[in-house]
C-alpha cells in the first residue's frame, strides 16, 4: 500500500505531562474535602455547643481581694492581651436582689476560688437561677407559728425530694385548674358573649340589609347555571371523543365550566336570600336575657374554682425554702417586692447541688433538663423552660405547607406539561415560575401579610363593606353576567375546535381567541361577584367588631399558605422534570390499550413520576421548614402558649399565631433581655431545629424509598 | 400536546440515488431497471402488483386510497389494501417506507402528533376509522398494539396485563385473575411469571417484557393485533420465542406485523405487502412474494439485493 498508511513515527505524537490530570484530581478532591470539612465543622460546632448547655458544671465560690465573695458557674474565659487582663465570666444569678446575672471577673481581683459542697443552684419559676447555701425548709401553721421541717444542708437534702414533690404537685394541681378548668369556663363565657354580639350586629345592620329578591329569582339563576354547565359538560364529553391530537381549549373548557359552576354556586350560597335574616327586638331581648342567665351560672362556677385554687395555693405557700447568699446573708425571696419573706418551695423547679453530684447524677440532671426543654413551655422571656409549643408550631407549619403545596404544584405541573400546548406562553410561564424561586423570601412575607391576612382574612372575617357592596339588582345582574359569559366562553371553546383530521382554520383560531378572552372576562366577573356582594357579612364579624380578628390577622393558615407559595416553584419544577422523564413509549402503550389521556396520566404517568414528585415535595418541605423571614410577618410570634391544636373543636386552630424554631432562635439570640443566659439555649435550639428538619426529611425520604421499591421490586 | 418523536420523515430529494440502474453481482447479469421504484422516486403514481389471491379474501381491515401527511411532507401515497381475516400479514419495506405509519394509522396513534393530516378511508370490520363521529378511544379498545420497544407500565405484572380491563372499569377480582391467566398463557409467559404476578413488570427481561406486552394487547380480545417491529429490540433467542408466539396466536387473531426482517416475514406471515416511499408496491401470499414475485424490485428486495 501507499506511504500514507505507514505507521507514524512515535515522535509525532506524544503524551503531554499534563494529560495525566494529577493536579485536577487533587483540585477536585480538595474542593470536596473542603466542602465536607465545612459541613462537618458546622455540624460538630452545633452538636458540641448544643449538647453541653444542659450539663451541670461545678459551682465555684469566688473570693475577691476586696473581701466580698459570690457563688457562680464559670461559663467563659478570656486570656489576656497586651491591653486587657485575663478574665472569666461567671453565671451568678440572684437577679431578684438586684444583681447582674452574669459577671466578668479579672483574674487579678480573685483571691481564692473554692468549690463548697453545700452550694446549690436553684432553677426557679421566675427571676432566673439562684446560687446559695440552703439553710432550712420551714412550714407556717394556721396560727402563724413556724415549724422547721429541715435545717442544715444534710437534712435539707434528705427531706428535699419528698417535700418538693408534694409542693410541686400542689402547684401543678392549681396550675391545671387555672389553665384547663378556668380556661374552659372563660371560653364558654366568651362564646356566649360573642353570640350576643352577633345577634346585636345582626339587629343593628338589619336596617341597611338589602331588600331580599324573591327566592324564585335566585333558584332560577342557580338552576340555569347548573343546567347550562351540566349541558356543556355533557356536550364536552361528546366533543371530547376525539380528545387526543386536537389542540387544547375544549378540555380546559370542561374543567373550567365545572370549576365555574362550583364558584358560582358558592357565590350564590353566600348571597342566598335566606342568609342573614334579621331578628326582631323582642327576640334580641329574650336572647340577651337567656345569655345573661347562662353567664351568671358560669361566673359562679368560676368563683368556685378560683376559691379551690386559692385554697391550694394557701396550702402551698406554707412551705418555705430558705437559701442564703454566700455573703450578705440575703435569702432567695418570694418575689422581688417582698424580699423579707423566703420563697415557697414550689417556686423551685430544680435544685442542683452541683458540687456533691457524682457523674451519674450529673447525667441524670442533664437528661431531666432535656426532658423539661422538650416537653414544657418557655418561661422568663424564653430564656428558660422548654420549647414544646415551638416544636408543635414548627411541625404543624411544615406539615400544612407540604399539604398545601404538593397537590397544587403537582396539578399545575401536570397541566403545564401534559395538557398545555407547548409554545411561547408555556415557556414564559416556566421562566416566571423559575424566577419565583429566586424572589427573596421576605417579599413573600409582605405579600402574605398584605393579601392573605389583610385582604382575604378580613373578607372572611367581616365580609363586604356597605360602601363597596352593589345594590342587589346590580349584583344579581353581575352574577348572571358571570354565568352567561362563563357558559359562552365554554361554548366558544367547543366551537373553536377544528374537525378531526383537519388543520385549524382562521375561524377556529379566532374562536379560540374569543374563548380565551371570555374566560378572562369570566374570571374578572367572578371576582367582582365575590368582592361586591351585598349579602355577605363575614363569618367572624362579631369577633372582629370586638377587636380580635380571627383570620384577618397573622396566623398559622396564612403562614403555611405563604410558605406554600414560596415553595411552589420547587414542586412545579421537580414534578415537570419527573413527568418529562416518563418515557413516551409508556404513554403510547397506554393509548394503544384504549386509555384516555386522563387515564394514562393517572395510571401510568403519575405512578412513574411519583418518586420524582416526592423528591420535589421533600425539597419544598426542607426549604419551607427553614424559612424564617416571611414568618415574622405572617404569623410567628415570640410567645404563644396556646397551641394551634387543642381538644376543643375545631381542633386545628389555623387562625392562631404560633411559635417557630427559626424565629425562636432569632428571638433568643437577639431579642432576649438576658442574652448571656440565652446563648446556650440558642445552640440547643439550633441543634433541635436541625434534628427536626432532618427527621422530617428522613421520614419523607423513607416514604419515597418504600414507594420506589414497590414500583420496581424485582428489578435486576 | 405531548411532544412525540417525529417518525422518520421521507424527503425524497435527500435520498442518495441508489437504483438508477444497478449492475448486480458482477457475474454476467444484465443491468436491471427498477421501473416502478424509479417512478415512485419521481413522484409518479404506480399500479401496485396485487396478486389475484388477495381479491378473494375477506378483509378485516380495508384501506382505500389512504394518504397521510406530516405537516407538508406526504408519508403515505394513495394506499389501498385489504388485510385478510384470521391470518398474519406482514408489511415490509426499507426504512421510511411508511409501513409503521400505516400501521399506526389503523388505530389512530398518529393523532398523537399535532401536524398529521389524512385523506382516504380505513375501515375496521366495516366501521370507518376516520369518520368525524368515531370515538378514538373506543376504536383503540378494539385493537391490540405491541410496540418496537417493550413498554410495560411501572406497576405489577398482574396490573400490566389487566390494564385494558381496568381502564374499562372492570373490578371483579375473579374476572381479572381469569383474564390475566388466560392472556399470559396465550402469550406463553404464564409459567415464567405465575409465581410473581405481584412483582414489578420492570424487573422482567426484555423478551419477557415484550411477551407481557403481547399478553396485555390480547387481554381484551381485540379484533386485530397490530405489531410494530416487535422483535427489533430483542436478542435472537427472544425473537424466536416471539415469532413462535405470533404463529401460535395467529389461529385466534388477525395479526398485522411490521418488520424489517425479511426472514421473519417469511417465517411468520401468510401474506406480505412490500411498500416503498409511502406506496404499496406488491402485495400477495408470502410464499409467492418470496419465491415468485411479480416485480423484479420485490424479488431483489426480499433477497437483499436492494434496499
Amino acid at each position: 500500500m501507499s506511504d500514507a498508511a505507514a505507521p507514524k513515527s512515535p515522535a509525532t505524537r506524544r503524551t503531554l505531562p499534563s494529560a495525566g490530570g494529577e493536579p485536577m484530581i487533587w483540585l477536585t478532591g480538595g474542593a470536596l474535602v473542603l466542602c465536607i470539612l465545612m459541613i462537618l465543622g458546622l455540624v460538630s460546632l452545633v452538636l458540641y455547643n448544643g449538647s453541653r448547655a444542659f450539663w451541670p458544671g461545678p459551682i465555684a465560690q469566688v473570693e475577691l481581694n476586696d473581701g466580698t465573695a459570690f457563688l457562680g458557674i464559670r461559663t467563659d474565659r478570656e486570656e489576656g492581651t497586651a491591653t486587657t487582663e485575663p478574665r472569666a465570666l461567671y453565671r451568678v444569678g440572684n437577679r431578684d436582689i438586684g444583681q447582674e446575672s452574669f459577671r466578668w471577673v479579672d483574674d487579678a481581683e480573685v483571691r481564692e476560688v473554692s468549690y463548697p459542697p453545700d452550694a446549690v443552684m436553684l432553677e426557679r419559676l421566675a427571676w432566673g437561677v439562684w446560687f446559695g447555701i440552703p439553710e432550712s425548709i420551714t412550714a407556717k401553721d394556721e396560727d402563724g407559728s413556724e415549724s422547721v421541717l429541715a435545717s442544715g444542708m444534710d437534712e435539707v437534702l434528705e427531706q428535699y425530694e419528698s417535700l418538693h414533690r408534694d409542693a410541686r404537685g400542689e402547684y401543678h394541681d392549681a396550675q391545671t385548674l387555672r389553665d384547663h378548668t378556668l380556661g374552659e369556663i372563660n371560653h364558654k363565657i366568651d362564646s356566649i358573649r360573642l353570640r350576643v354580639r352577633e345577634k346585636e350586629l345582626e339587629f343593628a345592620t338589619a336596617e341597611d340589609r338589602p331588600g331580599r329578591l324573591p327566592i324564585l329569582v335566585w333558584v332560577l339563576a342557580v338552576a340555569g347555571c347548573v343546567l347550562g354547565g351540566a349541558g356543556f359538560v355533557l356536550l364536552g364529553r361528546r366533543a371530547n371523543a376525539y380528545e387526543i391530537g386536537v389542540p387544547g381549549g375544549i378540555r380546559i373548557g370542561r374543567f373550567g365550566t365545572a370549576a365555574m359552576c362550583v364558584v358560582l354556586l358558592l357565590a350564590g350560597w353566600i348571597g342566598a336570600p335566606w342568609r342573614g335574616g334579621a331578628i326582631s327586638e323582642t327576640e334580641l331581648q329574650s336572647y340577651r336575657a337567656d345569655a345573661e342567665l347562662r353567664e351568671r351560672d358560669l361566673l359562679s362556677e368560676y368563683d368556685r374554682v378560683l376559691a379551690d385554687i386559692q385554697a391550694i395555693e394557701r396550702e402551698d405557700s406554707r412551705v418555705r425554702f430558705v437559701v442564703n447568699e454566700v455573703t450578705g446573708g440575703r435569702f432567695s425571696p418570694i418575689s422581688q417586692t417582698e424580699n423579707t419573706e423566703p420563697m415557697r418551695l414550689s417556686q423551685v423547679v430544680r435544685m442542683v447541688p452541683a458540687n456533691r453530684l457524682s457523674t451519674g447524677q450529673r447525667f441524670g440532671v442533664y437528661l431531666s433538663r432535656w426532658w423539661e426543654y422538650l416537653t414544657t413551655g418557655p418561661r422568663e422571656a424564653n430564656t428558660e423552660g422548654g420549647v414544646f409549643p415551638v416544636i408543635v408550631g414548627t411541625v404543624l407549619l411544615t406539615l400544612m405547607l407540604t399539604i398545601f403545596v404538593t397537590p397544587l404544584g403537582v396539578i399545575a405541573a401536570l397541566y403545564l406539561r401534559e395538557y398545555a400546548v407547548q409554545g411561547v406562553l408555556t415557556s414564559l410561564i416556566r421562566i416566571a415560575v423559575n424566577n419565583l424561586a429566586g424572589v427573596p423570601s421576605i417579599v413573600y412575607g409582605v405579600f402574605g401579610l398584605g393579601f392573605f391576612c389583610y385582604t382575604l382574612g378580613r373578607y372572611i372575617d367581616t365580609g363586604v363593606a356597605r360602601t363597596v357592596a352593589l345594590p342587589p339588582l346590580g349584583w344579581w345582574f353581575l352574577y348572571l353576567a358571570a354565568a352567561v359569559v362563563g357558559v359562552a366562553a365554554f361554548a366558544l371553546g367547543v366551537w373553536s375546535k377544528p374537525k378531526p383530521g383537519e388543520p385549524p382554520r382562521a375561524f377556529n383560531v379566532w374562536m379560540k381567541r374569543l374563548a380565551w378572552g371570555a374566560w378572562v372576562l369570566t374570571g374578572v366577573l367572578v371576582v367582582l361577584v365575590f368582592v361586591r356582594t351585598p349579602y355577605f357579612d363575614g363569618f367572624f364579624a362579631a369577633r372582629a367588631a370586638d377587636g380580635s380578628p380571627t383570620f384577618g390577622a397573622r396566623g398559622l393558615l396564612w403562614a403555611s399558605l405563604t410558605l406554600a407559595l414560596l415553595t411552589l416553584p420547587v414542586v412545579i419544577v421537580a414534578t415537570e422534570e419527573a413527568i418529562a422523564a416518563v418515557p413516551n413509549s409508556m404513554r403510547e402503550g397506554s393509548y394503544g390499550c384504549g386509555a384516555s389521556k386522563w387515564q394514562t396520566m393517572r395510571r401510568v404517568v403519575l405512578p412513574g413520576a411519583m418518586p420524582g414528585i416526592l423528591t420535589g415535595a421533600i425539597l419544598a418541605m426542607a426549604r419551607g421548614a427553614g424559612e424564617v423571614a416571611p414568618l415574622m410577618l405572617v404569623g410567628a410570634v415570640k410567645l404563644n402558649q396556646d397551641l394551634p391544636i387543642s381538644a376543643n373543636a375545631p381542633f386545628l386552630h389555623a387562625d392562631r399565631s404560633f411559635m417557630h424554631l427559626g424565629f425562636h432562635i432569632y428571638d433568643l439570640g437577639f431579642q432576649s433581655p438576658d442574652s448571656e443566659a440565652a446563648r446556650p439555649l440558642v445552640w440547643t435550639t439550633v441543634l433541635l431545629f436541625l434534628t427536626l428538619v432532618l427527621a422530617l426529611n428522613l421520614i419523607a425520604i423513607v416514604l419515597r424509598a418504600r414507594l420506589r421499591a414497590r414500583m420496581t421490586r424485582g428489578a435486576v | 400536546m405531548i411532544s412525540m418523536d417525529t417518525p422518520k420523515q421521507m424527503k425524497a430529494h435527500e435520498l442518495k440515488p441508489i437504483v438508477q440502474s444497478v449492475s448486480l453481482g458482477g457475474s454476467g447479469h444484465k443491468p436491471v431497471r427498477y421501473e416502478n421504484i424509479e417512478a415512485i422516486r419521481r413522484g409518479e403514481p404506480i399500479e401496485p402488483a396485487v396478486h389475484r389471491e388477495m381479491r378473494s379474501q375477506d378483509g378485516v381491515i380495508k384501506v382505500e386510497n389512504f394518504k397521510l401527511w406530516y405537516g407538508q411532507s406526504q408519508a403515505i401515497h394513495d394506499v389501498s389494501m385489504d388485510i385478510p381475516r384470521g391470518a398474519v400479514t406482514a408489511l415490509i419495506g426499507p426504512s421510511g417506507c411508511g409501513k409503521s405509519t400505516l400501521l399506526r394509522s389503523i388505530n389512530r396513534m398518529n393523532d398523537l402528533i399535532d401536524s398529521v393530516r389524512v385523506e382516504g378511508k380505513i375501515s375496521l370490520n366495516g366501521s370507518p376509522v376516520y369518520a368525524p363521529s368515531v370515538d378514538v378511544i373506543g376504536l383503540r379498545k378494539r385493537l391490540g398494539m405491541v410496540f418496537q420497544k417493550p413498554n410495560p407500565f411501572p406497576m405489577s405484572i398482574f396490573e400490566n396485563v389487566v390494564y385494558p380491563l381496568r381502564i374499562d372499569g372492570e373490578r371483579r377480582k375473579s374476572v381479572l385473575a381469569e383474564a390475566c391467566e388466560r392472556s399470559l398463557k396465550a402469550a406463553a409467559i404464564w409459567d415464567e411469571v405465575k409465581d410473581r404476578l405481584k412483582d414489578s413488570a420492570l424487573g422482567l427481561s426484555g423478551g419477557q417484557q415484550q411477551r407481557l406486552c403481547i399478553a396485555r394487547a390480547v387481554v381484551a380480545d381485540p379484533e386485530v393485533l397490530l405489531l410494530d417491529e416487535p422483535c427489533s429490540a430483542l436478542d435472537p433467542v427472544a425473537t424466536i420465542k416471539i415469532e413462535e408466539l405470533i404463529s401460535e396466536i395467529s389461529s385466534r387473531y388477525t395479526v398485522l406485523i411490521v418488520t424489517h426482517n425479511m426472514q421473519q416475514a417469511a417465517r411468520v406471515s401468510n401474506y406480505t405487502a412490500f411498500m416503498y416511499l409511502g406506496r404499496l408496491v406488491e402485495y400477495g401470499p408470502t410464499a409467492k412474494i418470496f419465491q415468485t414475485p411479480k416485480l423484479v424490485e420485490t424479488e431483489h428486495y426480499v433477497s437483499g439485493r436492494f434496499g
